[in-house]
C-alpha cells in the first residue's frame, strides 16, 4: 500500500483515456500512490442502475480523498448530476478553481490569476423545485448563515495561505436582499478576521461586465453556487477555455479533484482530446496532499512543453494524441 | 413586425392534476425530526438544505441548520381536507415555517427530489 490511496473515478466518455494519462503523469512524479480504480457516470447505469454506485461512495469514503475524470448529467429528466451528489453527499462545500494565463494560448491580456472560491453545496443547487400550479415552477434559492461563513473563512485562510492580497464578494444583494444579503454579511463578519487582506464586494453583472473588460484587476472572488458555477466558466475562458482549467472541491473531511469540462463523448476512443484540466486538478490535489514537490514538477514539466509549443493537442493548435502529449510532459518532467 | 396585436398570454396545455403528497419545512433544535403515525400521509424523507439526512446513515456535517424540508406521501387517495387535518395534527408537536402541497401532473410528479 502507498503512502497515499486514492480514490481514482475515470468517469465515461473521454475520462478513462485522460485519467490514464494523468495517472502515468503523477506517477512518474514519484509520489507513492495506490491508486484505488471505481465507476461512476452514464456507464453505470446498465451495470449498477445508478451513476453513483455504492462501492465507489465506499471508497471514497475510505480514502478521503479522489480524483475524478468527466461525467454527463442528463439535462431536463432522468438521473440526478453525480457531481451535484458527490458535493451533497460528503458536504464538499468548498469549490476552488484558478484561472491562469497558459503561455502556449494567445490571448489578449498581459496578466489573469483569478481564484474563484465558489459555496457548492446551496443556493438554488439545494435541489428544491416545485410546479407550484400547471403553469408555475418555483426552485428555493437556499442561503445560510454557517454555509456563507464557512465558504468565506475558507477563501480567506486560502488567500492568506498563498499570499493574496484582495478578496471580492460577488452578489446581487441590492436585489435579493434576504438570500444574498445574508451572504454579503458573513463574508463582512469574516473580513474582520483577516485586516492583512482587503475585502470588497461586487455585483455580479457588473462583476461579469468587469472580467471581460479587465480581468487583470481581479484577484480572489466569493461566490454563492449559481454565480460560482457561471463565472468560473466565464474566467475558464478568459485564460483559454476548459481544457485547462483544473478544479477541487474541498471538505472538512474528504475532498475531490475534477477537471470542470464535459465527457466530450464524441470523441471518446480517439486518444484525442487534452488531458491538461484533470492533470491540474491533480496537481492541486498533490499539494492539498503535502506533495508540493511532485506538483511543482508536474507543473513545470507541462509549462515546457506548452512553451515549445511541438507536441500540443488539437484545441491547443497542435496534432499530438494525448497519450503524446503525455509522454512529452513526462520527459520535460525529467529535465526541469 | 411585432406589434401588440400579435402578442398574447401564453397558456400552457393543461393536465389533470392529483394531490399526492406535502412538503412541510420544519423547524427544530433537537436535530432530524421523527414523526408519529399521520394516517393519510407518512413521512418519505427529511433533508437539510436539499441533502437527504434521513433515512440512511448521514455525517453530521450535513445537519447544517435547524430547518428540515419533511416530505409526506398520501397513504391514499386524498383532498385538500386531509391535508387541513394532517396539518393541524403536525402543528401540535412541531414547529414549522412553510407547507407545500405535492401535485402530479398527469403521470409526471412536479416536485424534485433531495439529494
Amino acid at each position: 500500500m502507498g503512502k497515499h490511496v486514492i480514490t481514482m473515478l475515470p468517469g465515461e466518455g473521454t475520462g478513462p483515456e485522460i485519467c490514464e494519462a494523468v495517472r502515468r503523469i503523477i506517477d512518474h512524479s514519484g509520489v507513492d500512490i495506490t491508486w484505488e480504480y471505481e465507476d461512476i457516470g452514464l456507464d453505470c447505469l446498465d451495470k449498477y442502475g445508478t451513476l453513483l454506485p455504492e462501492k465507489t461512495i465506499k471508497s471514497i469514503a475510505k480514502n478521503k480523498i479522489a480524483i475524478k475524470g468527466p461525467t454527463t448529467t442528463p439535462i431536463g429528466t432522468g438521473h440526478k448530476s453525480a457531481n451535484v451528489t458527490l458535493r451533497k453527499m460528503f458536504d464538499l462545500y468548498a469549490n476552488v478553481r484558478p484561472a491562469k494565463l497558459i503561455p502556449v494560448l494567445k490571448r489578449p491580456w498581459d496578466k489573469i490569476d483569478i481564484l474563484t472560491f465558489r459555496e457548492n453545496t446551496e443556493d438554488s443547487y439545494a435541489a428544491i423545485e416545485h410546479m407550484v400550479s400547471d403553469e408555475v415552477a418555483q426552485c428555493l434559492k437556499v442561503i445560510t448563515w454557517p454555509g456563507s461563513v464557512r465558504i468565506a473563512e475558507f477563501a480567506f485562510k486560502w488567500a492568506k495561505a498563498n499570499g493574496r492580497k484582495k478578496i471580492q464578494c460577488v452578489h446581487k444583494a441590492n436585489i435579493m436582499k434576504m438570500t444574498d444579503g445574508l451572504f454579503l454579511e458573513a463574508f463582512r463578519e469574516v473580513a474582520k478576521k483577516y485586516p492583512e487582506i482587503e475585502a470588497g464586494d461586487i455585483i455580479v453583472d457588473n462583476c461579469s461586465m468587469q472580467l471581460v473588460r479587465n480581468p487583470a484587476q481581479f484577484d480572489c472572488l466569493v461566490l454563492p453556487n449559481l454565480y460560482g458555477d457561471i463565472l468560473s466558466d466565464l474566467c475558464a475562458g478568459l485564460v483559454g477555455g476548459l481544457g485547462f482549467a483544473p478544479g477541487a472541491n474541498i471538505g472538512d473531511n474528504c475532498s475531490i479533484f475534477e477537471a470542470v469540462h464535459g465527457s466530450a463523448p464524441k470523441y471518446a476512443g480517439m486518444k484525442k482530446v487534452n488531458p491538461s484540466a484533470v492533470l491540474l486538478s491533480g496537481v492541486m490535489m498533490l499539494r492539498w496532499i503535502g506533495e508540493g514537490a511532485a506538483a511543482e514538477k508536474i507543473e513545470k514539466g507541462m509549462n515546457k512543453v506548452l512553451a515549445e509549443g511541438k507536441t500540443l493537442t488539437y484545441d491547443a493548435g497542435g496534432t499530438a494524441s494525448t497519450d503524446q502529449y503525455a509522454d512529452a510532459i513526462i520527459r520535460a518532467m525529467d529535465t526541469v | 413586425m411585432l406589434t401588440k396585436a400579435t402578442t398574447g398570454r401564453a397558456k400552457r396545455p393543461a393536465k389533470p392534476i392529483t394531490l399526492v403528497g406535502v412538503d412541510v419545512y420544519i423547524i427544530t433544535e433537537d436535530g432530524i425530526p421523527m414523526f408519529d403515525d399521520y394516517g393519510a400521509f407518512k413521512i418519505e424523507f427529511v433533508s437539510n438544505r436539499g441533502t437527504k439526512v434521513w433515512p440512511g446513515y448521514v455525517s453530521d456535517d450535513l445537519m447544517m441548520v435547524n430547518w428540515y424540508r419533511c416530505r409526506f406521501m398520501a397513504t391514499r387517495t386524498v383532498t385538500d381536507a386531509d391535508v387541513d387535518t394532517f396539518m393541524t395534527a403536525l402543528s401540535k408537536k412541531w414547529k414549522w415555517s412553510a407547507a407545500q402541497k405535492l401535485w402530479n401532473y398527469g403521470d409526471e410528479a412536479g416536485f424534485s427530489k433531495a439529494y
